[in-house]
């Protein structure tokens, strides 16, 4: 083999490797994070780790449920507010905007996806949470009866709400992007053979080119669930985190899982089984948002193929 | 013989961005009839048909001016309602593209998306028009299943079923059996010439075969321009300006090379017209002349008068509204006493 | 004016507010930084780090969390690209363009996109703990790295794709070999591409909390070594925030804001570039 082939060769192996080596880093992940966590498994029950909202690491009760639900709160909560709202601003740029104005709102919303989730935070702290607890909670408190989603004692603002907006525009450029992407990539055929035969634009949206691109627009939703799971730092910031909280309202506050894991890493070497609990957390976190993200992506590479 | 006009477009010009697709096109479309409309490929066919129910405005940067009439009603006008005239002429794409829905729904969606709620009537309409289309006996048994598992000639027929379904009176078809394999494209064909005496028919062609087959009616696109129109059978027996007669011979096309050039101003008057025959007098035979004329009326009677004299007429093309050119060449000389 | 119009121009006014809501929130985000920022930023913030008591409100500034920052940044994005560029090359270079391999390939590295940070700053730090390791820039550097990959392996991939197959197909009907068209042909075309991914691969390097909270640590000195703790200018903003003074907190804003800043700027030059890759690129 001449040297120039030798090149070629060694090339294509070391690539090869390099993505061998991070693929198996990957699985190394999840394999040791499940090893770290295994002790917990093998004490507490499934449902007791998962079911069970005492929270008392000194006593040895580690039971999730409370910071399960906090996860839960906020994720439902942003996604019920990001999905309609991305959903349409995709289908507006994609369908309706002239192309200078699309030209120059892309960029814009890209820019969203790029900020710190620290400065989320904080803009949640500044703006988010005082008009939680000094404009919403009193109009909502007072107009509406005190009834399950609404009723709290928690005051100060620092809610699973606040975290649910929070999350919810921090998730607006990823659905955005990927429902536009989904849109663009169902044949032009489609819209054109409706508006033939006489529809209105809305209608030929709706009654045929969302029918081919739904399930596009059902995996830019998971995917967005999934990064709205994961979310740690800005969610920690206005949500509240108290522990001892089980949150049974908006205005509650939550104690997410990242959250949990972000706080307590430094404490839990000096309580038995403490790491492992936390680490069996983060755990569940990975596996959950591993399955999420194969789900959607699975949907938009399989839409993708067929497209060929 | 006069036949009614169903569609009559005046004056069209379609421009795309800076470039201008289609040139002063004004002519009349025959009442229930099949019109052709050939020529050969990026002529302006496509845009002329999509012009019709003004799909082409679904294209970036498209520019109408001119008046379509449809029943004496211009549908150029920006304040009409576009989804009325769509209802009214039902287009037919080249390549056949079912929704992705059911067999029943697709035919449906028509009637549907125009109010149409009542079950029972959407049922009938549904089979009425699969039969009419040719297609009933062959999906009757699986209507709700997915009508992208049909074979690319029952989907013609289906999209055909579709277009039908909206009673429209006008059927534009682009190409419609270009993709279609040899016995599918025959089926449509059959199934368009039972439909002529109900329907407006206007097909884009290029396959003149298929035109001789289908139309009463035919018009030549070339680069923009209307080169002719006029009844098939005068049409391909007797084709009168020298692009046509090259088209259909298969020749290509060339452009004319011009020895003179002059102007008639006004109507024929003695004097232009004295003038028009010294220039041919001086002209050597053979050679060709330019002569830019206004209005329909002189287009006319210098024609006549010209062919009465044996020259032929190459061409005779629209410059505008009221300005024409005719391309002439020199024959003989012959005297009319 | 029949019921189909009205339901066309109802849905058309929701799409504008949405429109509205969503570059609605970017505009309050960035105004509100600009405004509580802005004006707390002193000369010292930037030139100096904090001193004694500057948690309670005395002297000093960020510059330790500014140049930890950079120098967390610049080693992950640049232990990132080591390994995404051959990745993203095998992809598009060496297999067929719709083999069930690469299909596969893709799919796992757009899964571990989507791993959340503080995941990947879990398994760290469970690293670090079973080796022994302390707090360390390098450890910040590894995990981030880490993390990142899936995020310009994806990027790369994008790039090299646009390239136009015609321009492979003509060098290797010259017979080079695919090493050869890669670094030579491929590598120059899609040159501004891969800047712009570096690019965005850095933005998100120097904006993570979560992953460096767990790892990297945080100090009030300067980053002198790879071994030791780093401060990192998300979570100077982080903890400057989380007191009860109001001084600090300022100048937590002041770090929020040339954190903002900076990754404003990193995304301006890349949105610049990429129009100048795409301008060149012929389709």
């Amino acid at each position: 083999m001449t040297t120039r082939h030798w090149k070629d060769y060694l090339a294509r192996r070391i690539m090869f490797l390099f993505c061998s080596i991070f693929l198996s880093l990957g699985f190394f992940m999840i394999f040791m994070l499940y090893q770290r966590s295994k002790p917990i498994f093998a004490l507490i029950p499934l449902q007791d780790l998962l079911f069970s909202s005492n929270w008392h690491p000194t006593r040895g009760e580690f039971g999730l449920a409370s910071f399960i639900t906090g996860t839960l709160w906020v994720t439902i909560i942003a996604i019920a507010m990001a999905v309609p709202l991305s959903v349409l601003t995709a289908i507006y740029l994609a369908e309706y905007a002239p192309r200078t104005l699309r030209e120059f709102l892309k960029p814009l919303i890209d820019l969203l996806a790029g900020i710190s989730p620290v400065i989320y935070g904080v803009w949640g702290m500044i703006a988010v949470v005082p008009w939680v607890r000094d404009s919403l909670m009193p109009f909502v408190t007072e107009r509406l009866p005190s009834v399950f989603p609404f009723r709290s004692e928690n005051y100060t603002g620092f809610s699973a709400l606040a975290g649910g907006i929070v999350l919810a525009i921090m998730t607006f450029p990823m659905i955005i992007a990927l429902v536009g992407e989904v849109l663009q990539g169902v044949p032009f055929g489609i819209k054109e053979s409706s508006l033939a035969l006489g529809a209105t634009h809305w209608q030929a949206i709706k009654g045929a080119v969302l029918k081919r691109a739904w399930p596009g627009i059902i995996a830019a939703i998971i995917l967005g669930l999934s990064r709205a799971l994961g979310e740690t730092m800005a969610v920690l910031m206005v949500a509240g985190c108290s522990l001892g909280n089980f949150p049974k309202s908006i205005f509650d506050s939550a104690y997410p899982l990242p959250a949990l894991i972000a706080n307590t890493y430094g404490e839990m070497m000096s309580v038995p089984l403490y790491d492992a609990a936390i680490l069996s957390a983060a755990f569940i976190l990975l596996i959950v948002t591993l399955l999420f993200n194969m789900a959607g992506w699975g949907i938009l590479l399989r839409m993708e193929r067929s497209q060929l | 013989m006069e036949s009614k006009t169903h569609i009559g477009v005046r004056d069209l010009n379609v421009w795309y961005g800076p470039i201008k697709v289609l040139n002063h096109i004004t002519m009349d479309i025959p009442d229930k009839k099949i019109t052709a409309i050939i020529g050969p490929s990026g002529c302006g066919k496509t845009t002329f048909l999509k012009s019709l129910n003004r799909l082409i405005e679904l294209q970036d940067q498209i520019k109408l001016s001119g008046q379509v009439l449809v029943d004496g009603e211009n549908i150029l006008d920006p304040s009409l309602e576009v989804t009325h005239l769509r209802k009214k002429l039902g287009l037919l794409l080249q390549r056949p593209q079912v929704l992705p829905m059911s067999i029943y729904d697709n035919v449906a969606y028509g009637p549907r998306i125009h109010g149409m709620k009542d079950k029972k009537e959407l049922n009938e309409l549904v089979e009425k028009y699969l039969k009419l289309a040719n297609l009933w006996t062959e999906v009757n048994n699986r209507l709700y299943a997915p009508a992208s598992r049909l074979s690319i000639g029952q989907q013609q027929r289906l999209c055909l079923a579709r277009t039908l379904a909206i009673e429209p009176e006008v059927i534009l078809g682009d190409e419609t059996t270009s993709a279609l394999d040899p016995i599918s494209a025959q089926q449509i064909e059959q199934l368009l010439l039972k439909l002529k005496n109900r329907y407006t028919i206007v097909l884009v062609t290029h396959n003149l075969r298929q035109a001789k087959r289908l139309a009463d009616y035919v018009i030549f696109f070339y680069l923009g321009d209307v080169i002719e129109h006029g009844p098939a059978a005068e049409f391909f027996t007797k084709p009168r300006y020298a692009k046509t007669k090259a088209y259909l011979e298969g020749r290509f096309i060339e452009d004319f090379k011009i020895d003179g050039e002059v102007s008639l101003k006004l109507l024929d008057t003695l004097e232009d017209s004295s003038q028009l025959q010294t220039i041919l007098h001086q002209l050597e035979m053979g050679k060709i002349l330019k002569i830019l004329v206004e209005g329909e009326e002189t287009v006319r009677k210098v024609s006549s008068s010209l062919e009465n004299e044996g020259h032929s007429i190459l061409e005779v093309r629209r410059l505008n509204s009221t300005n024409w050119e005719m391309i002439v060449q020199k024959q003989h000389v012959s005297y009319n006493i | 004016m029949n019921w189909r119009t009205f339901e066309e121009r109802i849905m058309k006014a929701l799409m504008i507010a949405s429109l509205c809501v969503v570059i609605g929130s970017l505009i309050s985000i960035l105004l509100t930084i600009v405004l509580k920022g802005l004006p707390a930023i002193r000369w010292e913030t930037v030139s100096q780090t904090p001193q004694g008591g500057y948690y309670i409100g005395k002297e000093g500034g960020i510059l330790n969390a500014i140049l930890g920052s950079l120098l967390l940044g610049v080693g992950a994005t640049a232990v990132a690209f080591v390994v995404s560029l051959p990745v993203a090359f095998y992809l598009n270079l060496y297999l067929k363009k719709n083999s069930r391999f690469s299909y596969t390939i893709r799919f796992l590295f757009d899964v571990l996109y989507g791993v959340p940070a503080i995941v990947y700053g879990t398994f760290g730090f469970t690293l670090m703990i079973l080796w022994g390791l302390k707090a360390s820039l390098l450890a910040g550097i590894m995990t981030v790295a880490f993390m990142i990959i899936p995020v310009m392996a994806r990027g790369m991939d994008e790039v090299l794709k646009m390239v136009p197959f015609e321009l492979k197909e003509a060098s290797w009907a010259m017979g080079t070999t695919p090493w050869e068209t890669a670094t030579r042909v491929i590598f120059k075309q899609a040159l501004p591409g891969i800047v712009t991914v570096i690019l965005l691969g850095f933005g998100r390097a120097i904006g993570d909390a979560a992953a460096v909270l767990l790892t990297a640590g945080f100090t009030d000195s300067l980053p002198n070594s790879l071994l030791r703790p780093v401060a990192t200018l998300p979570l100077a903003v982080f903890f400057q925030l989380a007191t009860p003074f109001p001084e600090v907190q300022e100048r937590g804003y002041a770090a929020a804001f040339i954190l903002t800043v900076l990754i404003l700027v990193i995304s301006l030059i890349s949105r610049i570039l990429s129009r100048q890759f795409t301008r060149n690129v012929v389709r």
